[in-house]
């Protein structure tokens, strides 16, 4: 009983262990219906709470949980979260620079003057720009998706 | 006539605490050591080592795309094959290496700043399974594991008989002891 429950344990390990080249996360995403990001960013509004999938290059990775991923647009300066809760899946920082697609549910974070005050301050120290924040007097929507399945290519 | 013989409870429960107690050690041990490492999440990244080097820039933004990425590569003396570009805003460019490298330039600080990600060696497998990231089989096995600690923990409770029973005051306020803590954190 106890080798076998031995062998169980080494087998659980080894499986767990082993990373593929590709990596999939949740549900199979289906790429035949993938959307321009940049289509998306363009009329928000119309998508949200809607099921859409999407591609774009991982520019981005949280680094303490790997709990979103940011993919790049089609269109320059623009960028995509895709965001899960804290371990439904776990974004590998290694990934940044590969290929992704990602099905899931776009969602609105609606920030009041104040939060979209803080955001756009953060926002401008960390790409090294002057905002004017006062001028700030009313507040803003994200747009980020979350995600039933995700997967990163090789 | 011979006397009728029984299980030998007090026997069986040392015993079963003693293998399943060696049984649980491994686990034991990835738990622990992952449990101190995450957290402490908002001090250190517990599943990757991040290296950073920076480098002040001379040129602009008006360059082309690969007259800056030669140059970049110079500057870090970088030899791997770049995977992808991306300009995050018209002063923020950033360079993603095959290797895992990410190399993020910002032309308003005129600063370059290198970082190569790798894998914390034993903490990333360790933190893995911890959270459940590998799921499925896992599932079933940590819940085999939880099963176990409880069997542990109640059986402990009939390990000694005599004054250092956890029945008898001697030793028993450690067991009220240890349910007070999370009490505590609990209901304050």
């Amino acid at each position: 009983m106890r080798k076998n429950l031995m062998v169980l344990f080494v087998i659980l390990s080894i499986t767990s262990w082993v990373e593929a080249t590709e990596i999939k996360f949740g549900e199979v995403v289906d790429a035949k219906d993938t959307m321009k990001i940049s289509t998306l960013l363009a009329s928000p509004n119309d998508y949200v709470e809607k099921k859409v999938t999407v591609a774009g290059t991982i520019v981005g990775v949280c680094q303490k949980r790997g709990c979103w991923m940011n993919l790049a647009s089609d269109a320059k300066f623009e960028k995509l979260r895709i965001k899960v809760r804290d371990g439904d899946m776990v974004f590998p920082m290694s990934a940044k620079g590969r290929q992704a697609l990602a099905t899931g549910v776009v969602k609105e974070i609606k920030l009041d003057v104040e939060q979209t005050r803080r955001y756009k301050s953060y926002l401008a120290k960390r790409l090294g720009e002057k905002t004017d924040i006062e001028s700030i007097t009313s507040g803003m929507s994200l747009y980020q998706i979350s995600p039933t399945g995700v997967t990163i290519l090789d | 006539m011979t006397k009728k013989r029984g299980i030998k409870w007090f026997r069986l429960n040392r015993e079963l605490h003693r293998d399943i107690g060696y049984f649980c050690i491994g686990l034991t041990v990835v738990f622990a050591v992952s449990g101190i490492a995450l957290n402490h999440v908002n001090d250190w990244n517990p599943n990757y080592v991040v290296e950073r080097i920076e480098r002040d820039i001379d040129f602009t933004n008006k360059l082309s795309d690969k007259v800056v990425n030669q140059k970049l590569l110079g500057l870090f003396v970088i030899d791997e094959p770049i995977k992808a570009t991306y300009w995050e805003s018209p002063k923020v460019y950033k360079i993603f290496f095959d290797a895992g490298g990410t190399l993020s330039v910002n032309f308003v600080h005129q600063q370059a700043i290198f970082e190569h990600v790798r894998p914390r060696a034993v903490f990333k497998q360790f933190n893995r399974l911890h959270l459940n990231e590998a799921k499925k089989g896992w599932i079933v096995f940590s819940d085999i594991y939880a099963g176990l600690l409880l069997f542990l923990s109640i059986s402990a409770l009939f390990m000694v008989k005599g004054k250092y029973s956890p029945w008898r005051f001697r030793r028993g306020w450690l067991v009220i002891l240890g349910a007070l803590v999370p009490a505590v954190y609990i209901f304050l």
